[in-house]
Formats: structure tokens, C-alpha cells, sequence
């Protein structure tokens, strides 16, 4: 269809499972501002050390909740936003990357001189926030996104062949009637036609805009394309001609997806590999196989758990599950998910915050209470305003009703006066741990922390 | 098209009485373009105590149907153009009375079963909310709208006009700041008391954690299932004789989905209501519903009980929106599309809505308007030609479309 020399492509061919993107370590965080001087009183951690390889002709599926941060990575990954802290590096090859993970394991004061040198040499030329003006052209032009809704990200005044011209006209890649061919054949290619050319965007459908945002999206043939919802504003019949066109534009051009979507059943369908998100941090990858058939961490379970599907038995119920999703600018201590998690041990990082949290919930924190005080994450004194109900609130503590895991964390309930010293065994955060082959699960039932 | 009053199984016994019955209905835009047809012929029943799934894509009329049982179109542009809605309360059905048309009834009866006797939960509970107004507030005008006769029961033996008019939130100015002066502040205060703890109690229904407290949050401070809890609480708390849930979950997480779906059927046994669960989604609405209707395009292509049109679907679209929906059987790339788009619903011609997108289409069904006829034993009923004999539109049999051979 259309013929790209080498160099356009970045100078390498596209040899299959060589890392297109090598995600290291990356977090995105906003800040709170408050007052008339916008003073910073907080961070927002929409995503909080997320690593991750995507490598060429595959499709890594992104899933989880609103608010996970899946849809801030894929915009941290296609250079939308710049990362906080950690980087993502565009095609560096696999002894590199290796190469890589040994240095960033290192930590930053006992590194050689040498290490460094390997690291201002990747910042300089993969490192995509950072990385020189031709190698920034090359990795601009190489990917690309679609965004979830195809109404605002199609500018309303342009027509369909100046939008998908425009990249073709940036990078000067044609003009005057060959690019009008060209377009042409990209509309070709996504299943619209030359009788489309000369239309606005309000002239079309939900479905037939998206397949003019993919149109643009491939105008410069691509390596890797971030696919956000792309198809979630969509209806089931619809969904399931973008789903198909997009598979199939994989298969000819032979691109590299991210994958961003909270449907299961469509990342189950589209994704090769898949990453579940909560609360800005990874909590399993594997194979799309083997994450939905064996998923290993509860939240995976309950999420699947939670997924209607229509081809099941009629009988079996979904499950949903209990509380809300914490906030992301005061994350929970050690597994972000123990708050909600039906299997929490009590090893899961247990704190102060969720002591309050329950008493507040069964109703049993009194008005008096006047102020917490917290000496750490895991340690805290509660004022009242009298003896009674800081001897109240202690007994209650203390009881059998205490949910078993938080009772065994606790490890010292103190009543002096009006006031309650609570303190919880500390735990480190959770990390990311290869359970099988290929199969990562960040909880503390599949490691050997415990 | 006629449609008899009552469907002859009404008599049987083992049949519930029926809630309401929607025959006919057309609702019709005024539009630059032309009138768009968005209902047009829609006929079902809704039974004492079952959930009826009503499912169809963008644009299939199936929120238009649920609005107009409360006329909540707005007109213009919306017009009634036939049909009529039928609707027994539970009082009527108990003493035997006629059932009111819900289209025609005055205004003020009509504000009588407005979330009274007919509630309805809304798609974003974001936008349903008042955002300036507590939780209490909001829900406390259920109970002043409605129930402000129950309010002045027993406590106040008399009650003064003023209270009364407080109790029916129909207070002026003037005489709210009269209500706070001593001779009236105690008998003031201890109405607020009763409708407080009446919105607790409603709170408290739908599993709210600490309902004292969420009372006085403004919609904002709360998250999306917690509100959709609230406009769960407001929904049901008059006990209503029929629920409409408009997509209540569509906004929601699945976790959070699979949570609210468990409570709007827990609610719906303890109040003994019947519900109307609108839906995109076919696989939420197997999991809910005792029937399920089809919509495309302003009609109903299929209707019948929830096992029977999953185990057996009868109108191409059903088939297709079936296939169409991704799950582990499906290899990548091979998902079966329907292709096209929804027509326009602009003045359309008698035709089968579907003869555009249908695999199966023959010349006769871009001619002949497929009326929904009865084919299987539990009322499962469906509208296309294919399951019409040649003699009932008097055409050669070769001229009818056959399902098990695709014609694109």
C-alpha cells in the first residue's frame, strides 16, 4: 500500500518480540493545590512504579477500574505526559535491556562510573522524555494513539481528508495529489472510502469516526499504536467491527498494540499479554490465557468474578465487590488492595487509617474524638474529649468484632487516659513477583515473603 | 395493527396481574430533517413482581419507552402520537379498578405516581443529583412530596395549618421564619426529626455505611455506586408498584456493577415491585431479568422469557447482537459483526427495520412491515418474516427470507 523507505522507519527492521517500549519504574503524580498561592498540600499517585515490557507485534492489554491510572500510562507512554519519576525507553534491544534492569537494580550512589555512562547514553537516545530531536522524530512518528472518544478528538472543522492528511503534511511526506491518494488508501484500509473524503465528522457515526481516528492514527505506518477504550463510547455490533478491523490492520502492517480497556471480554479477546492495574500499580501480568484462567491475585479473581458473561451458565451469579476504591493521593500501606480484599491476611499492611475507617463504619467512633495524631503510617494516639469513650473505643478494639486480620496486625491497643495508642506491625509495600513462567502477581499468598 | 385490551392469558390463574400494559405506543420527534419515528408500535406487559428487560443499542428508543411512562419527554420536540400506557397501582388492583392511561391523566395525578407509585433510576447519578442540595434534602422531598400525611400522624393530634403546610414542603418565606419562633419551633423541629429518621431508615435500605453522616454530604463528596445508592434510596422509598432502572449501572465499575445489580434485586423482593431494567448490556440483563424484549430501531423485534431468547434466539439482530459480544470462545479477528449502521429514523417506509444490516434479507422484507407474532409456548414472540407462513401475507413461499442460508 504505501511504501516507506528505511530510514523513515527509524533504520531497523521489525523483527518480531524485540522490546518496542521498556517501561521502568514509572510514576505519574499530580499535584493537590489549595489557597490563593496554589501552595502543593498533596500528590495525586495515578501511577506509582509501573514496569513494563510491550514488545514488537503484540498486543499488551491494560485493565482495571476508572481511576487505576491505566489510561495516565498509556498517556505517559505515548509522550502525552511526561513521567514523574522512572522512564520509558523506545526500542532498545534486549541486552540493553537486560543490561538495564541490573543497573536500575543497583541503587542510584553505589553505581560505577561506567553505569552511568550506559544511563546518560539510554536517556539520550531511547529515553523518550529525554531523548535527542532525531530520535524524538523517529519515536513520534512510530506511535501513535486512539482515543476513547472519537467525538472530541476529531476536530469538528476540519474535513475527514485534511485530518488524516495532517500527519502525512507534517512530516512532508506527500502532497497535493498523491496525498489525496494516499489518504484514500488509508480510509481504504479501515473500511471507509474515497466518497468519505470530502465529509465533516459530525457526517458520520460513532463507529465510522473511530475508523477515521485509526485511519489518521496509521497515516505514518507506525510501529506501536496506544489503543485508549478505543472502542468503549460503541455499541456491542459495532465494537465488534473495530475490534475486527483493528486485528486485522495488526496482522497486515504488522503493528504493536497497548491495549487500554476495563472490558474484559474484549482484552481477554484482543490482548496477548495483560497487565491489571489497581490504584496506579500493577498487581498481575501474564498471558491472557493464563491470567483468565488461573489469575492469581484476588483482585484479578474479583474482577472476574464481577464480569458478566453471556455465554455462561445462567445460573452462576456475579459477585461484586464490597467498599470503594481508596484514594489515590493517601494510597494503603503495604498491598493497596488489602482494604477491600476478601482473603486479606494479616501480613497485608495493616494500619491506622483502616482501624478509623472501621470504627468509623460500625458506627462506634465517638463524637469526642478531638484529633489523631500519627507517629507513622502504623502508629497513631487518638484524643478524645473524655475518659469514657477513649475507654470505649479501646474495649472495642480490643473485641472479638475487630475483622480477624486487623485484630492479629494490631499489635497494641493502649488506653491512658483519654486517649488510645494504637500501633500495627509495619510491611513493606508490595512488589511484583514472577510466580510461574512469564506469570507476575503482586500478593503476598503467592510469595515467599510470608 | 390492533391490539386487544387484555392479552388472553390474563385469565389463566397462574398468571400475575399485571402492573402495566404499554399497547401501541409511538413517540415521535419534531425535527428539521422530518419526524424521527424514535418508538413506534412498541407493546408490552409488565407483571406484578417480575423484572422486564428491555435491550436494544444506541438510538433503539428503548429510554424514550421508559420516559414516557412518567412523560418525561420533553415536548417540543417529543409528541405522543398513539398508544397508551396503562398502569394498575397496587390499590387499583386490589379493590379492582380501572387502570389510568398514564399518557392522558391530568397533570396532577400524574405528579401523584411520579415517583410515588412509579420511580426511576437514572443512567448517570452524577447529573440526577442536585448537586447544591445535602442528601438529606433531596431525599427528604420524597417524603414531603408524598408522604405528608403519614408525617403528621399520631405525634401531632392537631396540627397547626403551618405544620401542615410544612410537611407538605408548601412553607413561604414568611412563615418558614414563623415556624422558627418558640410557639411553633418545638412542633417544627420534631417534624424534621420524623422525616430525618424516615431518610435514614430509607438510607439505611441500600447498605450505606453510616447513613447519619452520608445525610448531610453534598452528591460531590460522595462516590459513583454510593451515589447511585442514594438514588436507589430515594427510588424506592414511597414503595413504588413499578421500578425503572434506565442503565444504572452503565456508569459504574464492574466490581462496583456487580454490588448495586445484587441490591436493586434484594429491594425488589422486600418492596414486591416490579421492574422495567433497561440495558445495552445483554449480558447484565440475563443476569436480572425474567423476560427480556429486544429493541431495534423503535420497535421490539423479539420479546419473550430470558432462558428462551438466550437459548434460542429467534430475529437475526438478537442472533447477531448475541455473537457480537466477545467471550472465551471467540478467536481474534473472527468476532461475528453486524455490519452497517442503525437506520435513519426519519420518516422510515414500512419495511422490517433490520432488512438493511440483516444477513438473511430478502426483496419482501424492504416491502413488508413484520408485525411480532407468537412462536413459542411461553409467549416468546418475535417480528420477522421468516416465522410468517406464505398464506398469512399471501406470497409464494420461495419469496420469504430463510435463516439458514445468508443472502450477503
Amino acid at each position: 500500500m504505501t511504501t516507506l523507505s528505511v530510514e523513515t522507519r527509524g533504520g531497523s527492521d521489525r523483527r518480531e518480540g524485540i522490546p518496542v517500549m521498556t517501561v521502568r519504574r514509572v510514576r505519574k503524580h499530580f499535584p493537590i493545590k489549595e489557597g490563593a498561592m496554589q501552595r502543593v498540600v498533596g500528590q495525586v499517585r495515578a501511577v506509582d512504579g509501573v514496569s513494563l515490557d510491550i514488545r514488537r507485534g503484540e498486543t499488551v492489554g491494560l485493565v482495571g477500574e476508572s481511576g487505576c491510572g491505566k489510561t495516565t500510562l498509556g498517556r505517559c507512554i505515548s509522550g502525552l505526559l511526561t513521567p514523574t519519576h522512572g522512564g520509558i525507553y523506545f526500542r532498545i534491544s534486549d541486552e540493553q535491556e537486560s543490561e538495564l534492569d541490573r543497573v536500575l537494580a543497583v541503587a542510584d550512589d553505589a553505581r560505577t562510573a561506567a553505569d552511568r555512562r550506559f544511563l546518560a547514553e539510554l536517556d539520550s537516545e531511547h529515553r523518550i522524555d529525554t531523548m535527542n530531536s532525531k530520535a524524538r522524530h523517529v519515536y513520534r512518528r512510530n506511535c501513535q494513539v486512539v482515543f476513547q472518544d472519537a467525538f472530541s478528538s476529531l476536530n469538528p472543522r476540519q474535513l475527514v481528508k485534511d485530518i488524516v492528511a495532517r500527519p502525512l503534511r507534517v512530516y512532508r511526506e506527500a502532497s497535493g495529489p498523491e496525498l489525496t491518494e494516499r489518504v484514500v488508501d488509508l480510509l481504504d484500509s479501515v473500511g471507509l472510502g474515497r466518497q468519505h473524503l470530502y465529509r465533516y465528522p459530525h457526517q458520520f457515526s460513532g463507529g465510522q469516526r473511530q475508523r477515521i481516528s485509526i485511519a489518521r492514527a496509521l497515516a505514518l505506518d507506525p510501529e506501536f499504536i496506544v489503543l485508549d477504550e478505543p472502542t468503549s463510547a460503541l455499541d456491542v455490533s459495532v465494537q465488534a467491527q473495530i475490534l475486527n478491523v483493528l486485528h486485522e490492520l495488526q496482522r497486515e502492517w504488522g503493528l504493536t498494540y497497548l491495549f487500554i480497556s476495563h472490558d474484559l471480554g474484549v482484552v481477554r479477546l484482543m490482548a496477548d499479554r495483560i497487565a491489571v492495574m489497581y490504584l496506579g500499580q500493577v498487581v498481575e501480568q501474564g498471558t491472557a490465557t493464563e491470567l483468565f484462567e488461573h489469575p492469581l491475585h484476588p483482585y484479578t479473581e474479583a474482577l472476574l468474578a464481577a464480569n458478566p458473561d453471556i455465554h455462561a451458565d445462567p445460573s452462576h451469579r456475579i459477585q461484586g465487590l464490597e467498599g470503594t476504591v481508596p484514594d489515590p493521593a493517601n494510597p494503603p500501606q503495604g498491598c493497596r488492595f488489602h482494604t477491600r480484599c476478601p482473603v486479606a491476611t494479616p501480613l497485608c499492611g495493616w494500619e491506622v487509617d483502616d482501624a478509623v475507617a472501621w470504627l468509623s463504619d460500625s458506627r462506634d467512633l465517638p463524637d469526642t474524638l478531638s484529633g489523631v495524631e500519627r507517629h507513622s503510617d502504623f502508629e497513631a494516639t487518638l484524643a478524645f474529649d473524655d475518659e469514657a469513650s477513649a475507654a470505649a473505643v479501646g474495649s472495642r478494639l480490643a473485641s472479638d468484632e475487630v475483622p480477624a486480620a486487623m485484630a492479629a496486625a494490631l499489635a497494641e491497643v493502649e488506653v491512658d487516659l483519654g486517649q488510645v495508642r494504637i500501633r500495627f506491625t509495619e510491611r513493606q509495600p508490595m512488589e511484583l513477583q514472577e510466580v510461574e513462567d512469564g506469570h507476575l502477581s503482586a500478593c503476598i499468598l503467592h510469595t515467599d515473603q510470608s | 395493527m390492533t391490539i386487544p385490551v387484555s392479552a388472553p392469558q390474563d385469565t389463566m390463574t397462574t398468571t400475575p396481574p399485571l402492573v402495566a400494559t404499554v399497547q401501541d405506543l409511538r413517540v415521535y420527534f419534531k425535527t428539521k430533517a422530518g419526524l424521527v419515528h424514535a418508538v413506534d408500535g412498541v407493546s408490552f406487559d409488565i407483571r406484578d413482581r417480575e423484572t422486564l428487560g428491555l435491550v436494544g443499542e444506541t438510538g433503539s428508543g428503548k429510554s424514550v419507552t421508559a420516559r414516557s411512562f412518567l412523560r418525561l419527554i420533553q415536548s417540543p420536540p417529543g409528541v405522543y402520537a398513539g398508544g397508551r400506557i396503562l398502569f394498575w397501582s397496587d390499590e387499583a388492583r386490589r379493590t379492582g379498578a380501572e387502570p389510568v392511561d398514564l399518557l392522558t391523566i391530568p397533570r396532577h395525578q400524574l405528579l401523584d405516581v411520579r415517583g410515588n407509585r412509579i420511580a426511576m433510576i437514572f443512567q448517570d447519578p452524577g447529573k440526577a443529583l442536585n448537586p447544591a442540595l445535602t442528601i438529606r434534602e433531596q431525599v427528604a422531598e420524597v417524603f414531603y412530596q408524598h408522604r405528608s400525611e403519614e408525617l403528621l400522624e399520631g405525634a401531632y393530634g392537631d396540627a397547626s395549618l403551618l405544620i401542615r403546610r410544612a410537611a407538605g414542603q408548601r412553607t413561604r418565606l414568611a412563615e418558614r421564619l414563623l415556624l422558627r419562633l418558640p410557639p411553633l419551633r418545638q412542633q417544627a423541629t420534631k417534624l424534621r426529626r420524623r422525616v430525618d429518621d424516615h431518610v435514614a431508615a430509607a438510607l439505611n435500605e441500600t447498605q450505606i455505611a453510616n447513613p447519619r453522616k452520608i445525610m448531610d454530604s453534598y452528591p460531590h463528596e460522595l462516590s459513583g455506586g454510593m451515589k447511585q445508592r442514594v438514588m436507589i434510596a430515594q427510588a424506592l422509598a414511597c414503595n413504588p408498584d413499578l421500578l425503572i432502572a434506565d442503565e444504572p449501572t452503565t456508569a459504574l465499575d464492574v466490581t462496583i456493577q456487580a454490588k448495586i445489580l445484587e441490591l436493586i434485586r434484594q429491594l425488589q423482593e422486600r418492596h414486591q415491585a416490579a421492574v422495567l431494567y433497561i440495558s445495552h448490556d445483554l449480558s447484565l440483563v440475563r443476569q436480572i431479568s425474567d423476560r427480556v424484549a429486544v429493541m431495534y430501531a423503535g420497535r421490539i423485534a423479539e420479546t419473550g422469557r430470558t432462558e428462551d431468547i438466550f437459548h434460542e434466539p429467534l430475529h437475526p439482530y438478537t442472533r447477531g447482537l448475541m455473537a457480537a459480544v466477545p467471550s472465551a470462545g471467540h478467536t481474534r479477528g473472527r468476532l461475528a459483526a453486524i455490519e452497517g449502521t442503525v437506520p435513519e429514523l426519519v420518516d422510515p417506509p414500512a419495511s422490517c427495520r433490520f432488512h438493511t444490516r440483516c444477513p438473511h434479507a430478502v426483496a419482501l422484507c424492504g416491502a413488508i412491515d413484520p408485525e411480532l407474532l407468537l412462536v413459542g409456548p411461553a409467549g416468546h414472540q418475535v417480528a420477522c418474516l421468516a416465522y410468517n407462513t406464505p398464506d398469512q401475507l399471501g406470497v409464494d413461499p420461495s419469496a420469504l427470507p430463510d435463516l439458514s442460508r445468508r443472502t450477503r
